[in-house]
């Protein structure tokens, strides 16, 4: 079949798309302030939460913009930041003054709106917000210490949880109506609780809500003229979509709605490629399909999935840089036999991905032994084109670790992905998946420091390291520390849980999660029929190749005592060069060496062990996750040097994949490295990411070497791949010259960004990481 | 009878340019031809060496502590390698792999073993393991053991040569080679003599006999500006393959990196200076063949 190619109008649709600069939807913020002074203290939190939003959903300023196929955005602009006030919003307006001239995702902001923010919009949610409102006084000021500049974790939920799989395969089937009967059907029956009603009828409103904002696009485009568009939006959100437009429409009104209510991180399209399948095949079969515009249409999709910029403040752009917004969509795959799924809109699909790059969605392909052969050929070309999409997920790898950590066994043939890289069953888990990210480096310089950082004058004397004596002690000490340090984030996530739940409940988005109508009880406070709560570990490989130079230069050798090794990391190694480069010289993870791969898969079970201790407030498990966002460059950054010959300051490794240049026999060594752990415990999935120059892999020999990379790896266990092909002479061009290259997508840990939106020390780790692998 | 050992330089993994499918290539150490561009120089002596990277060198001088035989010097290249034995003692405590033994002498069980770790990727590419030099063919008990070793563990081999061997000491080892990678290089036999310091004619011999036997033998000629590439060398290789039956070579274009390594291990070689050869000499090169009959990879 011919290749989709990406049509005029609709490359002309993307170019104004990213012709406009992100700009801060403060409307809701604005809205939601009003509606709060005014009824907070008259309604329950559930209708409170549903009302507010139904006042921003009926005032919010609303435009169609030309030329486009999908309508509606989820702020007042096209290209928006919308600020969830209540949440994690406020504390990203400590860049108010500054959105606009700040070097790294500058954000435009109406003066009229900063000047009402400023004034009255900020002070009155200063002791409202979730945060403020999750712990007593004392506590508040630790935890906002804590969370300035983190180095010990990030509590992502305190922004709200998001990161859930929408039911879309059943909603394009019901529309609004089919919710609404049964919500009502729900509401009409025995045993509800006072909070049960709250929510129910909370729900109600929500529904309307959604329906009233249909209606006033619909209005708009009548009065537009635009029939074509009219036509769609007498039917969707309310009815059954009845063709793919009306579907994509009806996913993007959803994905949009509860990013304004909730939060714009992780929610997730689900497997895309076959819920949809149904229409396409209708109007394949038709005389007069015209694949080209189907094609048009996801790319439209496509654009609108990049609308969404995430409002972060400079600091937490460190941790999180490239503006990412975790819309995952998940193609291939098996069906419920166990077959393979492709069908000829995951092709075409894959043509999108190809001819026409855009930052969102997060495309996620399953990959495993039943899939057909040229589709993984054609997700390798692709791949190899650059872009650093699709992500590959391993087919026969992932269900079986779902299934181990109690997802029902009968059904996780249907997984699909997540935000970054955590798997879950569409349509009916909760699983804050991106519930908190943890620094498991951070452990050592704790041991060492005796619970202190190492540059800090309480731990300049260190009697305590007279104790640990062999390598199995220190690693108890570190299993001590980290149990401890995730107790005290429990402490934290549940205050945050509760705080969220009591307050900000969040009624539209649990109406898309199976269970939260049939329990009568909103997802934030454990409506869904699955629960869970992913905790992410960085710097795996750092403290792999750490507890390694321990072991070889303090216990083994004898070159130095452990206190030395400590001062030594205190002092950054100053005057010290020859132990720092001995430490350099030790084995380090990512070279297939048996020793210092068995320390890290020791250290992995330990944080297994210490995640899977705890639960959640909404009855589901913690689960273990690998992979760090850009967090392995906010944690390093505030961090001593480490045993390893880590620097102060430098970057910890991304994901599960060894420290940047450590690795020096290449990718089959360090992907051996990386499968030696056992990827049956990563419940909430890893990132494994590697960079080839275009140089290398652009040639038919070279794509053959990818996928069998992909397939080697895959047999031996490994669980996600993603690779970026670059070509390091034009990241440095976009260095130079970020406005003519705007369009360079990358892979980011997890996701993709636009070249040009990164932190300059992430470009640089880029090009330095490609050009050690060319 | 002890187990036969060679002399391996180096085992660069992930290759894929060196016969079908990711490979591992095996560097044995040792060369009975003297070709002047040669790009590994560090394998010509099948002398295990102690090389010095200067570049790397922090000036502790610990080696010179532990050295047994007086064999660090401070000047010139670090190591005499006249009063050194290899014991590696200075390896071992240099901070910074600046002293490196080249050639560590192993047995061929012990290098299956280390081949065997990327056997996921030679089964999903189709791949496996290349022996290359060097002239693996100087290792001829341990060539055909460690290829009789990689039978039997199911992975694909195969041998790259300038066929300057013993036919009856090498059949074994060529009978089990999946593939044998066999360098053309200067056909003129007075010019090879001049140049390579040896006789051409057992090598055309031993190109003949695999030719003429059916091996799974593949020719290749490196393109060296001045010395390959000249237009009655083109002749020369385009009338032998013809008269072996051949219309296929593949060309592997000179790069200067080499040279670099020659400090590395106090070498003599002297350095030609040529660059890197260009693409549209490739180019033309390829259309030279071609226009005699010779279709190039
Ligand atoms: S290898 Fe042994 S003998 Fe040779 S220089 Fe080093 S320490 Fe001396």
């Amino acid at each position: 079949m011919e290749r989709w190619q990406p049509s005029a109008e609709i490359l002309a649709l993307r170019s104004d798309h990213q012709a406009s600069r992100p700009a801060l939807g403060a409307e809701r913020a604005i809205h939601y302030t009003q509606f709060w002074k005014r009824e907070s203290t008259n309604l329950q939190p559930c209708l409170l939460n549903a009302r507010a939003l139904a006042d921003h959903l009926a005032r919010r300023t609303i435009r169609i913009h030309p030329g486009e196929l999908i309508v509606g955005t989820h702020t007042e602009h096209r290209v928006g930041a919308i600020c969830h006030i209540e949440k994690a919003g406020w504390a990203m307006l400590e860049d108010l003054r500054r959105f606009e001239t700040r070097p790294i995702n500058p954000i435009r902001v109406d003066p009229q709106a900063k000047r009402t923010l400023t004034r009255t919009v900020v002070p009155y949610w200063l002791n409202k917000n979730l945060a403020m409102r999750a712990f007593p006084l004392r506590e508040k000021v630790r935890y906002v210490k804590d969370q300035l500049g983190a180095v010990d974790h990030v509590v992502n939920e305190v922004g709200g949880v998001a990161h859930f799989l929408p039911d879309y395969a059943r909603l394009i089937n019901t529309g609004t109506e089919g919710l609404r009967a049964k919500v009502e059907q729900r509401r009409a029956g025995p045993g509800l609780t006072d909070e049960n009603r709250d929510y129910l009828d909370a729900s109600l409103v929500c529904l309307d809500a959604i329906d009233d904002f249909g209606d006033r696009y619909r209005r708009e485009a009548e009065r537009m003229g635009r029939h074509d568009l009219v036509e769609v939006l007498q039917q969707v959100p309310r009815r059954p979509a009845r063709n793919l437009h009306e579907a994509l429409q009806l996913i993007w009104f959803f994905q949009l709605l509860i990013q304004i209510e909730s939060l714009d991180q992780g929610v997730s399209l689900g497997r895309i490629d076959q819920y949809l399948h149904p229409f396409y095949s209708v109007e394949s079969s038709s005389p007069d399909f015209d694949r080209g515009r189907v094609g048009d249409l996801f790319a439209a999709f496509c654009i609108k999935l990049s609308e969404i910029v995430p409002l972060f403040s400079s600091r937490v752009t460190t941790y999180f840089a490239g503006l990412p917004s975790g819309q995952a969509a998940s193609i291939g795959g098996v069906d419920e036999r166990g077959h393979d799924a492709t069908n000829e809109l995951t092709f075409l699909l894959l043509d999108v991905i190809d001819s026409f790059k855009t930052r969102q969605p997060n495309w996620h392909a399953r990959v495993g032994a039943a899939s057909d052969p040229e589709y993984v050929r054609r997700v390798v070309e692709v791949v190899a084109s650059g872009g650093g999409s699709p992500a590959i997920y391993n087919d026969d790898v992932i269900p079986k670790a779902m299934a181990e950590r109690g997802v029902d066994a009968s059904k996780v043939w249907n997984y699909a992905t997540v935000g970054c890289v955590e798997p879950a069953l569409p349509g009916e888990s909760f699983t804050s998946s991106d519930a908190a990210i943890f620094n498991l480096a951070f452990s050592l310089e704790l041991v060492l420091g005796g619970g202190h950082a190492l540059t800090s004058r309480s731990a300049a004397r260190r009697p305590w390291l007279a104790d640990i004596s062999s390598t199995a002690d220190l690693m108890r000490r570190i299993e001590e520390v980290t149990a401890r340090r995730l107790s005290e984030l429990k402490h934290s996530l549940d205050a945050v849980e509760l705080s969220g739940a009591t307050h900000f409940p969040t009624p539209l988005s649990s109406l898309t999660i199976g269970g939260c109508i049939e329990n009568a009880t909103d997802s934030t406070r454990g409506g869904a029929i699955h629960n869970a709560s992913g905790i992410q570990a960085v710097g795996v490989a750092d403290l792999a190749d750490s507890v390694a130079a321990i072991d070889k230069l303090v216990f083994r050798d004898g070159t130095c005592t452990l206190a030395e090794m400590a001062d030594a990391c205190a002092t950054n190694f100053r005057g010290d060069d020859l132990l720092l480069a001995r430490a350099r010289k030790t084995a380090k993870f990512g070279n297939d060496d048996p020793q210092v791969d068995r320390i890290a898969a020791q250290l992995v079970e330990m944080f297994d062990r210490c995640v899977s201790a705890h639960t959640n407030t909404r009855g589901g498990r913690w689960m273990p996750g690998f992979y760090s966002m850009t967090c392995h460059h906010g944690f390093g950054r505030k961090m001593a040097a480490m045993p390893s010959g880590r620097l102060a300051g430098r970057p910890l490794a991304d994901g599960l994949a060894p420290v940047d240049g450590a690795d020096h026999l290449g990718p089959t060594a360090s992907l051996n490295s990386v499968t030696s752990l056992d990827h049956g415990r990563f419940g909430n999935g890893v990132n494994v990411n590697i960079k080839f120059d275009s140089a290398t892999v652009g040639d038919d020999s070279g794509r053959m070497a990818l996928e069998a990379l992909i397939r080697g790896y895959f047999a031996q266990g490994g669980m996600q791949l993603q690779i970026n092909v670059l070509d390091t002479d034009l990241l440095e061009s976009a260095m130079r010259d970020p406005d003519s290259h705007r369009n360079l997508l990358v892979r980011v840990s997890g996701y993709c960004a636009y070249f040009v939106d990164l932190t300059p020390e992430m470009q640089q780790e880029m090009i330095d990481r490609t050009r050690q692998h060319a | 009878m002890t187990a036969p050992t060679a002399p391996v330089f180096d085992i660069q993994r992930f290759s894929i340019h060196d016969g079908p499918g990711i490979r591992s290539l095996v560097f044995l150490k040792g060369c009975g031809l003297n070709c002047p561009w040669c790009q590994n120089p560090e394998s010509q002596s099948a002398r295990p060496v102690i090389g010095f990277h200067r570049s790397r060198c922090m000036e502790s001088f610990e080696c010179e502590s532990v050295c047994p035989n007086k064999a660090i010097v401070r000047g010139g290249q670090r190591v005499d390698h006249d009063l050194c034995s290899r014991c590696c003692k200075c390896v071992e405590v240099c901070p910074t792999e600046a002293l490196q033994l080249i050639g560590e002498t192993i047995g061929p069980r012990d290098l299956l073993d280390r081949l065997l770790v990327d056997r996921a990727y030679y089964d999903s590419s189709g791949g496996g393991v290349t022996f290359t030099g060097g002239e693996p063919t100087l290792h001829a008990a341990f060539l055909t053991r460690a290829l009789e070793l990689c039978a039997e563990a199911g992975i694909h081999t195969n041998i790259e040569t300038a066929g300057k061997f013993a036919w009856p000491d090498l059949e074994p080892a060529l009978r089990l080679a999946d593939l044998i990678y066999f360098d053309l290089k200067i056909l003129d036999p007075d010019a090879h003599h001049q140049v390579l310091g040896h006789d051409l004619g057992g090598i055309l011999d031993n190109a003949r006999r695999l030719a003429d036997g059916g091996f799974p033998v593949e020719f290749r000629m490196p393109a060296v500006p001045g010395y390959t590439d000249t237009i009655p060398n083109i002749d020369a290789v385009a009338a032998f393959l013809h008269s072996i039956g051949r219309r296929e070579l593949h060309l592997l274009a000179y790069h200067n990196m080499g040279e670099a390594k020659i400090e590395v291990i106090s070498g003599d070689q002297p350095r030609l200076g040529l660059p890197c050869y260009p693409d549209d000499s490739i180019r033309d090169l390829r259309r030279g063949f071609e226009n005699r009959g010779i279709a190039t990879i």
